[in-house]
């Protein structure tokens, strides 16, 4: 409890003794009246004194509470807004219990005592007193921790958590919500009392800290902007928590001004700092909503490209999704693909310019009432090697614009050189219309050029470095200098991809050349023998769809129908294990957990190796197949998908590095046989002259991915090389939707914050949070209630 | 209407002369007994008829004979020999009042006036007694209208002073009477109750007959006062300081059990007994003397 002049009360203290002295020195003199009949009243004088000295005692209590109350009204007691309630109910209590203590004492000294009565109001009595005592022992045992209440104009230690995501750039009567924000923070700033300390704090990942005063922290407001990368709220919160904690000052506020979406409320674990906060009631917590009730919005989801490399005139596939917020509409959606400039980024008059010319394609798509509606575009030309940067938009304006476009890359390439190496008993045709579909290949659009030779032809080929990968199709042993071919090949960048079946067996278990180190390098393990499951209840059974081979299939993972294909045998291989420099990973399992395919990574390359082959016909001559996996029926399409899947993989075409998500770290593979050292880094932000980058470990990183857009690479090695990649948001990262109280409750602790919309409520928030709530009204009416009983009482008195 | 309003107390106290006071109240009765059960009542002497043969020669009124040369017989001559004492209280406690009209002294004076009026009128000898702690003065009873004057006289010049002994008064009084008497005390009976009933039994067991005239003031029945008050006993000077309204409920009680007393106790003696209040009119007295007498007549 805290007071607003204290001394009055300490005066009012010593007021009160004046009725106390007026009513023992001062005693009005009755009238003297003849009375014959005075034996009468003598017989009863007793009991009739002793009324009397209760009544002037109530009397004297009167006016004592009567002038106690002026003193109390005038003190001006106030308590925590959440507090008023028990001390109210403190005061009602007392209030009857005085009530009753005075029914009590006046049937007591009643001539005419009522025995029942007196035993009920005896026991109400005792048990509002009961009651009484223990409101009063749970208020004062909690009142402690109570809000710190008295002057107002006392400094505050303030966080003010700004939401700067993506949302926060909404516009509502022309004013995107983070200017909206921004001048309430202003606002708030303003508000404080003088030699406050405020901490803004903006969920842009930066530390927070106290600035040095209330204009540095204005100035911080100013200078905020929206983040692509926004951290949670609770997050954000917690890490300004223990800043706040350790600062000195003993009045403490949070406010939290954000648009109440739901990603910034998104908590998976309660961090221990907003524990400690939910349960420290001396810190005033202000929610400030300046977001929309009802948001309309257009939104672009996700880009899906059907290849992230295409040959010069392969044909790329952009599929995405409108989702619409708000009442059904139509909209025009239009790519836009950059045409290969070389002269462009460039920086001219201290601003970045980009290509100016673009293939364009739109469509109408109609969008119903709150719902997501998918589209495609298919493009093709021919094209020059290269990396190309597209943009998928919504044609025209809506309330949220930064979800309105949607960024891609994608890269133009030579087809990649492939070796396929087969025994002459085994057929490589279905590889080959895996990665290199004769339609496709006849017209140069597939991804793979194949050289397909028998395994006895391998000793012909000298140097391997003309492929990016080698394939070996159910091989037979090979020569120690053969697998350390592989390796070296591997170890330089090079992808091989082994299929193991029948040829590698020699009287039941695996031929000596598959156990040796040098296959072992390669192979990622030993060899052992072939596990038989003649029954067919065996197939292919993936503990996890980590492994990017599986991108596709994540989406699908419940309908993939991997028991169609029965697997009747398999190699056993026995993982290597503690090389650190070679690791080797189990990619795919079968039913019996036995690895499916395994994958070592080899220098700057990699060996994908299957434990049952692709090449194997149902019914082989001389003994049994080992699988129906590349059975015509049903169609072999996860043999097909997992091959073209590893062949991509081997060639680390499914390395997305192209298109990446506002917050990774963007980093790509730079050989610098064909690549420079250096390049020119280009943002999304104009305004920002490019930086320099230099290779590293033959990569390229940038970490400063924090806006979607188009981070374009230029470097010069035998003329200029453009490369680069996009960066989008993630689609959860401009979802408007309002967040639950639960979800606040979560983070900030149910009934521990109060939610504001405007500065009116602000204020009166503030007050209440800063000077508690007032009695005055309270002791007002107990005083007029005193004055009028006391009025009453003493003019049934001294009435003549 | 005229004449009955004498009865009431606030009325006649604007009368200053009591033989008037006493004149009116009577008159004021009698006019209202015409319409009551009481109508026939031989009260008044107009009810003298002519002699008839037969009737006893005693009967008849020599008087009027005289006058008249004609035989009247007066019937109801031969019952007045009633002999009544007016026994008034002197104690100061008498000249209490509250509204500061009559007080229960003028009250009691008023009353007993009428009463010798009317007993004078009637030709019953009457007499006076006045006492405080002993008999004061006293008139011996006559029937003479000029002794109705003497009485007047003497009850108009009385003041109520002092404190009261009632035994020793009543005990002295007893000791005055050689013939079966009507004696009427007028007095607050503010004394210790058991010396004043057994000076009431012993005259009753003398043969005499009683009438109380119990006079209160307005506000020793009522006790109208409020608040903090300090009350004193005249004769004693003794004080109290009280509130009024705690005790107003209890002391009526108690004036009421106190007055229920002395009637029962008076019943169960043969002793009429008449509780008043200076606000009651004064035909309850009158009427209570009136049906004392016809029992006796």
């Amino acid at each position: 409890m805290a007071w607003t002049n204290l001394a009055i009360l300490g005066v009012g203290g010593l007021l009160v003794s004046i009725p106390v002295l007026l009513h023992l020195l001062m005693q009005p003199k009755p009238q003297i009246l003849d009375f014959p009949a005075l034996r009468f009243l003598k017989e009863r004088n007793v009991v009739n004194q002793t009324r009397m000295r209760f009544r002037h005692l109530l009397l004297l209590l009167l006016r004592c509470l009567l002038i106690a109350l002026v003193a109390l009204a005038l003190a001006g007691p106030m308590v925590a807004s959440a507090d008023f309630g028990n001390w109210v109910t403190m005061g009602g209590i007392g209030f009857l219990g005085l009530i009753l203590a005075v029914v009590f004492l006046a049937n007591w000294f009643s001539s005419n005592r009522n025995s029942l009565l007196l035993g009920i109001v005896g026991a109400i009595l005792a048990l509002v007193m009961c009651f009484g005592a223990w409101s009063a022992y749970q208020l004062f045992s909690t009142e402690g921790g109570g809000a710190i209440l008295g002057d107002s104009g006392a400094p505050v230690a303030a966080i003010i958590v700004m939401d700067s995501s993506p949302t926060m750039e909404y516009q509502l009567q022309n004013q995107a919500r983070f200017e909206e924000a921004k001048e309430t923070a202003d606002w708030l700033i303003n508000q404080l009392p003088s030699d406050s300390q405020v901490c803004v704090a903006a969920t842009d990942n930066d530390i927070p800290f106290f600035s040095v005063d209330v204009s540095a922290a204005k100035r911080r407001v100013e200078t905020l902007e929206v983040s692509y990368n926004a951290d949670s709220i609770g997050n954000t919160l917690a890490k300004a928590i223990p800043l706040l904690e350790k600062n000195p000052l003993e009045r403490k506020e949070v406010y939290v001004v954000t648009d109440l979406t739901r990603k910034g409320w998104a908590t998976d674990t309660q961090e221990p700092a907003l524990t400690r906060l939910s349960k420290d009631e001396s810190v005033s917590i202000f929610v400030i909503d300046v977001g929309v009730a009802d948001p309309s919005n257009f939104s672009l989801g996700r880009i899906e490209l059907s290849d992230s490399r295409i040959t010069s005139n392969g044909e790329l596939t952009i599929r995405s999704s409108v989702a619409r917020l708000g009442e059904a509409a139509q909209r025009t959606i239009r790519l836009k693909i950059e045409k290969q400039d070389l002269t462009r980024p460039v920086v001219r008059d201290g601003k970045s310019l980009l290509p100016e010319s673009f293939w364009e394609q739109t469509t109408l798509v109609d969008i119903r009432q709150d719902s997501t509606t998918e589209f495609s575009f298919k493009f093709s030309d021919n094209l020059a090697t290269g990396t190309y940067h597209g943009v998928v938009e919504v044609v025209g304006a809506d309330g949220l614009a930064v979800d309105d476009q949607k960024y891609f890359s994608f890269e133009v390439s030579q087809p990649w050189q492939t070796l396929v190496v087969h025994p002459s008993d085994v057929n490589p045709q279905f590889l080959l219309s895996c990665i290199s579909p004769s339609s496709a290949a006849l017209n140069g659009q597939a991804a793979f050029v194949c050289k397909v030779i028998e395994q006895h032809e391998l000793k012909s080929i000298d140097n391997l470095k003309d492929f990016q990968a080698v394939f070996l199709l159910d091989p037979k042993p090979l020569q120690p200098a053969q697998w350390e071919s592989l390796a070296q090949f591997a170890d330089n960048g090079g992808g091989v991809g082994i299929f193991l079946g029948h040829n590698a067996s020699s009287r039941g278990v695996a031929d000596t050349s598959f156990k040796s180190e040098s296959a072992q390098k390669v192979l990622g393990g030993e060899l052992t023998f072939p596990y038989r499951r003649p029954d067919g209840d065996l197939f292919l059974s993936p503990q996890n769809l980590d492994h990017s081979i599986f991108t596709i299939l994540r989406k699908i993972k419940e309908d993939v129908p991997w028991n169609r294909f029965p697997v009747y045998l398999h190699w056993g291989l026995e993982p290597a294990t503690g090389d650190e420099n070679f690791p080797t990973q189990t990619v795919l399992q079968f039913g019996n957990l036995n690895p499916a395919i395994l994958e070592r990574k080899i220098g700057n390359g990699l060996s994908m190796v299957m434990t049952t082959p692709i090449t194997d016909p149902a019914r082989p001559k001389g003994r049994s197949t080992w699988n129906d996996l590349t059975l015509v029926d049903p169609p072999p399409w996860v043999a097909y998908y997992l091959t073209s899947q590893i062949a991509n993989h081997l060639v680390q075409a499914d390395a997305n590095f192209l298109n990446l998500q506002v917050g990774q770290i963007g980093s790509f593979r730079n050989d610098l046989k064909y690549f420079p050292e250096t390049y020119q880094v280009f943002s999304p932000d104009l305004d920002k002259p490019p930086a320099n980058v230099t290779t590293v470990k033959r990569a390229i990183s940038y970490r400063f991915v924090n806006r979607p857009g188009h981070y374009r690479f230029r470097g010069a090695f035998d003329g200029p090389i453009l490369r680069g990649f996009s960066a989008n948001l993630a689609p959860q990262a401009t979802d408007l939707t309002r967040v639950q109280p639960e979800d606040i409750d979560r983070v900030l602790g149910a009934g521990r914050y109060q939610l504001a919309t405007d500065k009116d409520v602000i204020e009166r928030q503030q007050g209440t949070a800063r000077r508690g709530q007032e009695f005055y009204p309270l002791i007002m009416m107990l005083m007029f209630v005193a004055l009028a009983l006391e009025y009453l009482v003493s003019n049934l008195f001294y009435r003549s | 209407m005229a004449v009955e309003k004498y009865l009431k107390p606030e009325v006649i106290n604007q009368i200053k002369r009591l033989d008037l006071r006493a004149q009116f109240v009577v008159k004021g009765f009698l006019h209202g007994l015409h319409a009551s059960p009481f109508h026939g009542f031989s009260v008044e002497f107009s009810e003298h008829r002519k002699y008839n043969a037969g009737d006893d020669l005693k009967d008849i009124d020599w008087q009027v004979y005289a006058k008249t040369d004609k035989y009247y017989v007066k019937k109801f001559e031969s019952e007045t020999n009633i002999t009544g004492y007016l026994v008034m209280d002197l104690s100061e406690s008498m000249a209490y009042t509250y509204k500061q009209t009559l007080t229960k002294f003028d009250y009691a004076i008023c009353l007993a006036a009428a009463l010798a009026y009317l007993m004078v009128n009637q030709q019953d000898p009457v007499g006076l007694v006045t006492f405080n702690t002993k008999i004061r003065q006293s008139l011996p009873p006559r029937s003479r209208r000029t002794h109705l004057g003497n009485i007047l006289s003497l009850l108009s010049n009385l003041k109520p002073d002092g404190d009261t002994d009632f035994k020793h008064s009543m005990e002295q009084l007893a000791s005055m009477l050689r013939n079966r008497s009507l004696i009427m005390v007028f007095s607050d009976f503010l004394v210790d109750e058991e010396s004043t009933m057994d000076a009431l039994y012993r005259l009753r067991h003398s043969g005499h007959d009683l009438i109380l005239f119990h006079v209160l003031d307005e506000a020793e029945v009522s006790f109208p006062f409020n608040g903090i008050c300090k009350m004193r006993d005249p004769e004693t000077d003794e004080e109290l300081k009280i509130d009024a309204n705690g005790f107003r409920k209890e002391y009526v009680k108690q004036i009421e059990d106190f007055r229920e007393g002395m009637a029962r106790k008076c019943r169960e003696s043969g002793i009429d007994y008449i509780p008043l209040d200076t606000s009651m009119q004064f035909d309850k007295a009158l009427m209570e003397y009136l049906l004392s007498r016809r029992a006796r007549g």
